[in-house]
């Protein structure tokens, strides 16, 4: 019988900034098993929603669930509301929508990659990306007010419109930004540190992604063509030239190749956004109490995000059920650490970009 | 969104019929209070590829039923599991108090049950 020791990777570990817990057993450097705690911070948002909130406050609250992808979680949530009140939101509403949601996911992105590179032991990459990353962080903060925890989003619209010359001012970092993108994926394609290194580490095959239900970046990278912008109708992605992102390899380097293509089309998006705002108002006034039940789905950074909301026609809702993208790819999560290296643990781990703020919502 | 009800007895081998793994996403498990005694338990689906098209089957039960995993048919239906009986306070098959909440933990924060 073959000698094996317990090693613990968290919950406080320089490789990870969140609040989870992974025990490996290993055989010397090999991991042959894997357990997660994930509960070290349960806020009780869900029942918060329910029992301290009303329906038109609640949009708020759900924002602050997580820093990163907060415009996700708030729209995910009025989106559902405005599905049972029957609110028809304008097209440059949409627009507007999109416009922040893609620029959040280019700064999670961002911040993903630079991790990564921190993992790789490539200091100067990180500062690169994390310095770049501050473009995008300005142009929220223009939009919105706020850098992260922006209140962007309202029942029937969004709060601030775009003057033409913020869109022209956004336009041209958009620019920059694309620029500097390519410089990384060349970074990312050809130096030993960030592309040989990871080339068949921590992977996940198709049939695995299917199996574990992966989603996100992460399938996409094993080349599971999951990607919910490709499947609701409530936002016009298809006409602003989304094109879902995939690899086959579905080992780091390949998340870290799909999230920097994914960069690079969020740009566009967003660059066509800002050159075809539509005219109309930003905010439809809603009327009324929501009644029934509605199932949103978005793509969150980190992959799909699903709200259900249950209304009884009182401003109290009866349910809202949060489904965080780094909650379903834990089983996933799981299974590839099994048969790597644990010296490669922390490097698989950082190109998973997990959310425990989602997470333990 | 199409509801189908299921009863806890059928419930496995309903999902094990429907579940075409290359066909069908797991969303996820969710679970509403209806009250004092009872809940309804959703176990819910997404076509790849298809503009939403979502199947949700859904069963309504006591709080002192077991409800019957789905592990067999969906290995990583298994975390939903966890979370159903730590917010509900539930017992479902093979699936362990835990993932949130402390191990002995009483409380259930979503059930409608006073424990």
């Amino acid at each position: 019988m073959k000698k094996t020791i317990n090693i613990p990777l968290g919950s406080q570990h320089i490789s990870l900034l969140e609040p989870v817990r992974f025990k490996f057993e290993c055989e010397n450097e090999k991991i042959i098993g894997v357990d997660s705690d994930v509960g070290f911070v349960h806020r009780g948002v869900e029942r918060a929603c329910t029992t301290n909130f009303k329906y038109d406050g609640i949009g708020y609250v759900v924002a602050r669930i997580c820093g990163l992808c907060a415009i996700t979680h708030s729209l995910s949530y009025t989106v559902a509301i405005e599905q049972l009140l029957g609110v028809e939101v304008s097209k440059k509403a949409k627009y507007l929508r999109i416009l922040l949601l893609e620029l959040d996911r280019i700064h999670s992105h961002m911040l993903c990659l630079s991790h990564t590179c921190e993992n790789a032991g490539f200091e100067a990459m990180f500062m690169r990306i994390m310095g770049d990353r501050e473009l995008i962080m300005e142009m929220q903060e223009l939009l919105t007010g706020n850098r992260i925890q922006f209140d962007y989003i309202s029942i029937g619209g969004v709060n601030r419109d775009v003057n033409l010359e913020l869109a022209k001012k956004m336009l041209h970092t958009l620019e920059i930004l694309k620029e500097k993108v390519l410089g990384y994926m060349d970074e990312f394609t050809n130096n030993w540190s960030l592309s040989l290194k990871f080339k068949g580490i921590g992977a996940l095959s198709l049939d695995e992604a299917y199996q574990f239900n992966a989603i996100g970046p992460l399938a996409r990278a094993s080349g599971l063509k999951l990607d919910v912008r490709n499947e609701i109708s409530y936002l016009p992605y298809k006409e602003l030239g989304f094109m879902m992102q995939t690899h086959s390899d579905g080992d780091i380097n390949a998340r870290n190749i799909v999230r920097l293509n994914e960069i690079l089309n969020s740009i566009e998006m967003c660059s066509n956004i800002l050159l075809g705002i539509p005219e109309g108002e930003i905010l439809t006034k809603s009327k009324g109490k929501p009644n029934g039940e509605s199932l949103v789905r978005f793509e969150a950074p980190r992959g799909e995000l699903m709200y259900y909301v249950k209304a009884n026609g009182s401003a109290m809702l009866d349910r809202v059920r949060i489904k965080t993208p780094t909650f379903s790819c834990i089983p996933a999560f799981s299974h590839i650490f099994l048969g790597e290296n644990y010296a490669d643990a922390p490097a698989i781990l950082a190109s998973f970009d997990p959310c425990l703020s989602c997470t333990a919502k | 969104m199409k509801k189908i009800k299921v009863t806890l007895e059928i419930l496995a081998d309903e999902i094990a019929i429907f579940y075409d793994y290359k066909k069908w996403h797991f969303l996820t498990i969710n679970g509403v209070s209806l009250g004092e005694d009872k809940l309804e338990v959703q176990w819910i689906f997404s076509q790849y590829e298809a503009m939403e098209d979502i199947i949700m089957f859904y069963a309504e039960c006591s709080y002192k039923d077991v409800i019957p995993s789905i592990v067999n048919t969906v290995p990583s239906a298994i975390i939903s599991q966890r979370e159903l009986v730590d917010m509900f306070g539930v017992v479902v098959e093979g699936s362990e108090k835990g993932l949130y909440l402390d191990d002995d933990s009483k409380q259930a924060p979503l059930s409608g049950c006073s424990l």
